[in-house]
């Protein structure tokens, strides 16, 4: 990476006058294949750099990149975000909360090097997934595999004299699979994550996981049956936490959401100033807290400093049924008259850092999901799901279970097919009575921003019991 | 030669000369600038430009892929994708890039360069006249995007090509409450057809009719879908019938062709042409685009191809590469023999859709899913709205809404939205029967 050049930059800018530059540079070295039904399709292999500077004058924001690594080119660039910075003629300035200058380098650290295991054993290590799959005894009609691979280098400066390197290697592995069996099939998916070396493959034990999946999936074409709808109890394995933390949670807490930024595309917040729900309010049951936290080690979203310089910690979401604490940037804990809590990420050099989450979960309680089912007459475990979503204020959401089970009178029952939650924020979080004492994550690409920045994250936490839930 | 495209072509002839069968390589000089706004404030200009040359060669069969960035170090890198290659496996499905040289239309870059200097002025306007509709006491956010990709092709199978893609975009939300809202989107090629200030009446009218919505109800309804709803589901559709998609069977199309898929006021087709701002003269193997029609009045005519997908399917490729995944361009649906007030007035009862997003499959084979309509959502009955709803969604089938489609409107618009509406399309109003509506409990 050409620091001088950076550094350049931000002289330069400063040199024009700003309240506020940073310039962040990042090289990448990828490696992506992908695998269709057995056969590789085709192995990506570069490198990406390319450097940026974000800008704040006359309080206004520009932000301007390149990939072009030349003195004439980085004046270009930190021109152009300046013009743009003035032209944008704000009623109200943009400020950026104050932080503390670091100067420090972090590296997440591999044990079996990425760049050290040849390209033959990359190919042979998915393949041998995706044989042991398709000899797995379950008929499936169609398998997709693919695996990134990447080290991710950043030099980050700022006019307040910060100075952060770091790198960071990520794999990850994404699978979808048909099951066929009578002329009936069902589908489903799983992603693999990781923040560190190749050791991840040892960790993950991929196939077995798919494997199972796929033996699921036959299960439920065989012998799933439908439920009758009404109120029930419903446990939900820490996949289904997972995603409930992360979208009624995660997401609604986010201050840009919340201020109106991201209005037009992700939508906003079902908590605003003056409404009904604030810091402080009530969200659910108390024994609900619900965190976020990039610190974990070897997670698919691990940083130690954000993209603003500032030092990752964990944040309390909802703590003891109550909203806690907003996921922040500078920008948005300048308005709401906070601190950051170092929730600024990008996924590259040529896109603006916006509040992302990290890895969000539920706390973990003292029971054992035997425990929690002995005490069900008439439920379910939903282990998994399949569709889901939620509405852009984050209020409304879905979850379609994949694997899930009939509970009665405390014991585990057949298999059912496709139970439905479909219910409010609060209503889910309110219907919580007990918490499992295993904490499990799962990885995930969370969408946000515009253009689209997929980022990495872990959702999880354990198993959940709601009471009297509709359920269909 | 123009400079840059003998730069990229003497990219593939290195390729061969190091051993590889057949390259291609696409550089693409692209300069994007986006202006975001909310709560009618510009927020950031974000500006980035990019200078890259994508690399696709095969060695016996084996395909690799690569990008190049920094031109001091092209055989380096070519050498490196080619002894991956020699270690990668074979590809039986792979068939080679596209033989032939091609003539492609003439373009004129400097007519349609795009450069905004001052991106305020067309968001202002846009507010002004959702201001007009709604009244001043409105927030509006969204962005405003403008393209100019110059893309240079190269391949040792014949292509050889410039293409000058542009494309000015501006998408706002409006709401009049906070959950009352509307929007819409302005989509280009060109600054001259670019008419900010009917996005933004659009959204105003949108998000002022939609005030004080109540939760819907669950039920079967009649449902008209605005532009950006049935553009969505234009995506949606189309994605379904990349062949790459069939094969992993993330499609309802599996098997299909030649068959009934939709009703039969339903054509389809994928046509990149100069209005779009998904415009392109050639698509990534170098093929010149051209119209498909996917479905042809209900009948599924094809799916999308490129050279290798097409031998396997035993057809010509559609100009849909995609090196690995076909993919559409811009969508077209044939435009219908009514119209959007004709829609309206005619249903006793119908619910008018105008947006949605996060859609999301249980099965994409078979077709289960669900996604949640957003902004203007109106309950109409005898041709008037008679309440404006929020709190609902959509969970229905893909197959199944198809073939419910019965009316499509004469009225098309060009309509590209996030990830949502992707990619663009020329998407009518849409009436669906039975479709399936369900909320919160």
């Amino acid at each position: 990476m050409r620091k001088d050049l950076i550094d350049y930059s931000l002289k330069y800018a400063e040199s024009k006058g700003v309240e506020y530059a940073e310039i962040r540079g990042l090289e990448e070295r990828i490696e992506q294949l992908l695998l269709k039904n057995g056969e590789l399709e085709t192995y990506y292999s570069s490198s990406d750099s390319g450097f940026c500077v974000r800008v704040l004058v006359n309080g206004g924001l520009g932000f301007a990149s390149t990939n072009k690594w030349t003195k004439k080119e980085a004046k270009t660039i930190v021109d152009l975000a300046h013009r743009t910075a003035r032209a944008a003629e704000r009623k109200k300035d943009i400020e950026f909360a104050d932080e503390k200058t670091v100067v420090t380098t972090w590296k997440v650290e591999q044990k079996k090097k990425i760049e050290d295991v040849d390209y033959e054993e990359k190919i042979n290590e998915v393949l041998n997934i995706d044989m042991e799959l398709a000899a797995c005894g379950v008929n499936i009609k169609a398998r997709m595999l693919s695996c990134a691979a990447s080290i991710e280098e950043k030099y980050f400066i700022n006019t307040e004299r910060s100075m952060i390197t770091s790198s960071v290697p990520t794999i990850s592995v994404f699978g979808f699979i048909t099951v066929s069996n009578g002329g009936r099939n069902e589908q489903g998916y799983r992603q693999f994550g990781y923040s560190g070396g190749w050791e991840a493959f040892d960790k993950w034990k991929a196939s077995d996981k798919l494997i199972h999946d796929a033996r699921t999936l036959k299960k439920i074409i065989t012998n799933a049956k439908a439920i009758k709808p009404g109120k029930k109890d419903l446990i939900c394995g820490p996949e289904v936490t997972g995603i409930a933390a992360h979208e009624s949670c995660g997401h609604p807490m986010e201050a840009d959401r919340i201020l109106g930024r991201e209005m037009s595309q992700a939508g906003r917040s079902f908590i605003y100033e003056g409404g009904q729900f604030w810091i402080g309010e009530t969200i659910g049951s108390d024994i609900v807290t619900i965190v976020d936290d990039p610190k974990i080690v070897n997670s698919y979203g691990y940083y130690e400093y954000d993209d603003e310089g500032i030092e990752a910690k964990r944040r309390y979401l909802y703590k003891n049924g109550r909203i806690n604490e907003f996921l922040h940037n500078r920008e948005t804990a300048a308005k709401l008259d906070t601190r950051s809590n170092a929730a600024s990420r990008t996924t590259n050099y040529d896109r603006e850092a916006i509040v992302r989450m990290a890895n969000t979960f539920v706390l973990p309680g003292d029971m054992t999901n035997e425990e929690m089912i002995e005490d069900v007459r008439d439920g379910i475990y939903m282990v998994s799901f399949t569709e889901w979503n939620i509405d852009d204020k984050r209020f409304n959401q879905r979850y379609v279970g994949k694997e899930a089970y009939l509970i009665e009178k405390g014991e585990l029952k057949n298999p059912i097919s496709r139970p439905v939650i479909e219910t409010t924020t609060i209503k889910f979080w309110s219907a919580v009575d007990a918490i499992s004492k295993r904490l499990e994550f799962e990885a995930a690409t969370c969408g946000k921003g515009d253009p689209m920045q997929g980022i990495p994250v872990f959702t999880g936490g354990p198993a959940l019991r709601l009471r009297d839930v509709y359920m269909k | 030669m123009n400079k840059i495209l003998d730069r990229t072509d003497r990219i593939t002839k290195k390729a061969k000369e190091l051993g590889a069968d057949e390259a291609i390589a696409r550089t693409i000089f692209g300069k994007y600038r986006q202006t975001r706004f909310s709560n009618n404030q510009i927020d950031i200009t974000v500006a980035w430009n990019n200078y890259v040359t994508d690399i696709a060669l095969s060695w016996k069969k084996r395909l690799v892929t690569t990008q190049i960035q920094n031109f001091q170090n092209v055989d380096k890198q070519l050498k490196e994708i080619i002894d991956i290659a020699k270690v990668s496996k074979e590809n039986p499905m792979f068939h080679g890039f596209a033989k032939n040289k091609f003539l492609y239309p003439k373009q004129n870059k400097k007519k349609r360069i795009i450069e905004i200097e001052t991106p305020s002025e067309f968001i202002l306007e846009a507010i002004d006249y959702a201001e007009k509709e709604a009244g001043s006491d409105i927030n509006c956010g969204g962005t405003l995007f403008s393209k100019n990709e110059q893309v240079f092709l190269s391949s040792t199978e014949g292509p050889l090509g410039i293409d000058f893609r542009t494309a000015v975009e501006l998408s706002i939300r409006v709401f009049s409450q906070r959950e009352a809202s509307g929007h819409s989107t302005e989509c280009s090629s060109t600054l001259k057809n670019f008419n900010p200030a009917r996005a933004g009446s659009e959204a105003g009218e949108l998000a002022s009719l939609a005030r004080n919505p109540k939760p819907g109800k669950e039920g079967s309804y009649d449902v008209i879908l605005g532009p950006l709803f049935s553009g969505s589901m234009l995506s949606m559709w189309t994605a379904m019938a990349s062949a790459f998609n069939i094969m992993v069977r993330l499609s309802i199309f599996v098997d299909r062709i030649g068959e009934k898929v939709s009703s039969d006021i339903v054509t389809l087709k994928d046509n990149p042409a100069p209005y779009s701002v998904s415009n392109r003269i050639f698509d990534d193997e170098g093929v010149p685009i051209k119209e498909t029609k996917i479905i042809e009045k209900g009948i599924m005519k094809t799916y999308l191809h490129n050279s290798s997908t097409a031998k396997l399917f035993k057809t010509e490729t559609t100009g849909n590469a995609g090196i690995v995944v076909p993919q559409a361009w811009n969508i077209e649906m044939d435009s219908g023999r009514t119209n959007k007030e004709e829609m309206i007035n005619e249903m006793k009862k119908v619910l008018y859709l105008t947006n949605t997003w996060y859609t999301r499959f249980q099965n994409h084979e078979k077709g289960d899913f669900s996604t949640i309509p957003r902004d203007a959502i109106f309950l109409i009955e005898n041709g008037e709205i008679k309440q404006s709803l929020k709190d609902i969604r959509l969970s229905d089938n893909a197959s199944r809404m198809l073939k419910n489609i019965k009316g499509v409107s004469k009225e098309r618009r060009h309509v590209h939205w996030w990830e949502e509406a992707d990619p663009p399309s020329l998407a009518p109003y849409l009436l669906i029967e039975n479709v399936k509506i369900t909320k919160s409990k």
